[in-house]
């Protein structure tokens, strides 16, 4: 994903965009849905076939889906290859992808699914808003990261998890984990 | 005809029970916060909170849930006007005109007239949904799995064939979805399909799991990674009120909107961006000439009007395949099918016989619902507004708090967080590549439905496929199918020749 201004396009139309690594991304996409497809073949070969009176058994919408997603991905192949995707529409936001902030968000949601059955709803959750704050944070180009900032983001965390945690198990009874086994935490 | 009164009233009797009413109230509230804020749909809400299915009873969350969804759409339209940023595709029109009419210093009048129309337009529908729907469910019964199978099969057709730009893109996102609905054990004979030996699979893929990550999880991702500096100018608000000219050019539009979304709402061809383009369009067409120019320049008041009207009354037609059919259209719509199901209600024909009271009290909420979201929104727009004011990372980083609980506290299971780290990837690549979402949606909750009425079909057919043709309901609709792929084909074609 490194959309460098493609040698194809004359340097004349500069307000379309990189068509070289748009494509690339493109035929990415469509080789994708060509592998989903391959897997649901690849599975579909593993599941049995009796049909009773229905005549189709439980491998046959796996077939047929696999059939149409592979026809789905060598079209936009086909489409990637030739001019890119038809009646496309510009993405929303920056041409360029902001992969350090995203690294920090992605860490959020991950820490949080590893740790939240060990540190409990709150604590894991927190952490998760403050990893995602500082993020979003520094996508929009402002100062993160420095303790002060860190220290009222990981409070604030706090606040909104904790009520969350508190109204889903008291009151809804929905089974979240806590730390210890007050409820409380 | 006294017969739906009294069934009425006996859902207005349920509806209105003090805790209930506090459940359609705080579903208003919700929806109407939620719809405010960007980044936050009625279906990923609802869908973060069916953990509660498991305590709260099915009458009294099923309001709170419809409240949820129409409440989002009253909400969806201040953000539109104000913040011109379309929550979701059927304010995309509203977002249009009334952002302009904004920019000029008329933001009382645009609001006020989309509140009023989706206030005049929810009540018209409502009252239609209560004479059609018990009508719609009699008849629905005498149909069988084939027809029901073509149903389904318009129903996907049209989610993600004409709903898009791109037919393929739409296609290739359909498939997906019935392809995660595969993962699991098959309904008609117990084999396990596609859980590659991993537990977690052998349930399937939960709807809930899928609609919070390609949607709340995908807009935290792709605005920490896209749209950082993406700059949002607000609109000032002002005095919400009509004058007398402006009541006079709205309400015919609220009327036209209403007679175009409705139809729209009940075919299983939801979606309520149809509907509201073509109200745009009519409205901009039928206006006085000295109006017309207002067009796209300082905002008309009609086209904001119709197309409000258009989408509250779309949205909740789609109540109308939903109850009596058991197809949603819409993604909501799906998530509420799931929420059904979670209390083993299974909505169809039958749902009017075997819940009635659990409907009627639905129906009931909603005339209940549509006043409390005028008063909510109307003389409280500054309240909401406010919430504009939380900043874009808090906001997203809470998002992902609120998906914790929903994904989590389904089943207790952290395997699910990091499926939804997945899907929220997934939801990038689609977003960047201008895939559409619902077709995964209601590819994955339809999937199974129509695998099963398409074999049960078969084996009423005796393993013959021409009982989809002998029959001469499920043949009218495999025409539909065939007609709603090739139209638009053929009138593009005729254009450019």
């Amino acid at each position: 994903m490194n959309p460098r201004p493609s040698p194809v396009s004359p340097p004349s139309v500069p307000a379309k965009p990189p068509v070289a690594g748009r494509c690339a991304g493109q035929l990415l996409v469509g080789v994708g849905a060509l592998g989903v497809a391959a897997v649901l073949a690849y599975g579909a070969t593993s599941i049995s076939s009796e049909a009773g009176y229905a005549g189709v058994g439980p491998n046959f919408l796996p077939w047929v889906v696999s059939g149409a997603l592979a026809i789905c991905g060598g079209l936009l192949v086909f489409e990637a290859l030739t001019g890119g995707y038809r009646r496309m529409e510009t993405p929303s936001g920056a041409p360029r992808g902001d992969w350090h902030a995203l690294a920090w968000v992605s860490a959020g949601v991950l820490l949080n699914a590893t740790l939240i059955t060990t540190i409990g709803f709150i604590l894991s959750c927190a952490l998760c808003f403050t990893l995602a704050v500082r993020g979003l944070r520094a996508s929009e180009g402002k100062l993160s990261g420095n303790l002060r900032q860190t220290v009222i983001d990981a409070v604030t965390g706090m606040l909104i998890a904790a009520p969350v945690y508190w109204l889903f198990t008291k009151l809804l009874a929905v089974n979240l984990p806590g730390l210890s086994s007050t409820g409380w935490i | 005809m006294v017969d739906i009164l009294n069934q009425l009233l006996g859902g207005f009797a349920t509806a209105g029970t003090p805790i209930n009413l506090l459940w359609a109230l705080a579903g208003c509230a919700l929806g109407t916060a939620i719809g405010v804020l960007p980044g936050l749909g009625p279906a990923v809400t609802i869908a973060m909170l069916l953990p509660i299915t498991g305590q709260v009873e099915p009458t009294a969350s099923m309001i709170f849930f419809a409240g949820i969804y129409y409440g989002a759409m009253y909400g969806g339209s201040t953000t539109s006007i104000l913040l011109n940023t379309p929550g979701e595709t059927g304010t995309m029109v509203t977002a249009l005109e009334g952002f302009k009419m904004a920019k000029h210093g008329r933001a009382g009048a645009a609001l006020a007239t989309s509140a009023i129309g989706s206030f005049v337009a929810g009540t018209i529908v409502t009252i239609l949904v209560t004479l059609f729907a018990p009508v719609l469910a009699k008849f629905a019964v005498q149909l069988g799995p084939p027809e029901y199978f073509c149903l389904m099969l318009l129903a996907f057709t049209t989610v993600s064939a004409v709903l898009g730009k791109s037919t393929l893109r739409g296609m290739t996102a359909l498939f997906f979805g019935l392809a995660l609905g595969l993962v699991g054990i098959d309904q008609i004979t117990a084999q396990v399909r596609y859980t590659g030996g991993v537990m977690e699979f052998m349930d399937g893929v939960e709807v809930v799991l899928v609609a919070v990550g390609l949607f709340a999880v995908t807009e935290a991702f792709y605005n920490a990674l896209y749209e950082g500096r993406s700059a949002n100018e607000m609109n000032k608000l002002n005095k919400v009120h009509m004058t007398r000219t402006e009541w006079r050019r709205s309400w015919p539009a609220w009327l036209r909107g209403t007679a175009i979304g409705f139809p729209f709402g009940t075919i299983p061809a939801g979606g309520s961006e149809i509907p509201t383009f073509l109200s745009y369009a009519a409205e901009r067409k039928l206006a006085k000439p000295a109006h017309q120019a207002e067009f796209g320049t300082v905002g008309a008041i009609e086209g904001v009007a119709g197309p409000e009207a258009a989408n509250n009354a779309a949205v909740t037609a789609t109540l109308v395949p939903l109850l009596t059919l058991g197809i949603p259209t819409s993604v909501t719509a799906a998530i509420l099918l799931s929420a059904l199901q979670n209390y083993g209600i299974n909505a169809g024909p039958q749902l009017f016989q075997t819940s009635g009271d659990l409907v009627w009290a639905l129906i009931a909420s909603l005339y209940i619902g549509n006043v409390m979201l005028l008063v909510l929104n109307l003389p409280l727009v500054g309240l909401w507004v406010k919430l504009l004011k939380i900043p874009k990372p808090q906001l997203y980083a809470g998002i992902l708090i609120f998906a914790t609980v929903g994904v989590y506290g389904m089943r207790q299971s952290a395997f699910d967080l990091y499926l939804m780290y997945g899907l929220g990837l997934l939801g990038i690549v689609m977003r960047r590549y201008d895939f559409p979402t619902a077709p995964v949606i209601v590819g994955l909750i339809l999937g199974p439905l129509a695998e099963a009425q398409m074999r049960n079909a078969l084996s009423i057919g005796e393993g013959s496929w021409l009982v989809f043709v002998q029959r001469p309901m499920s043949a009218t609709l495999l025409v539909v199918v065939v007609l709603v792929l090739v139209t638009p084909r053929l009138l593009a074609w005729h254009r450019r020749a």
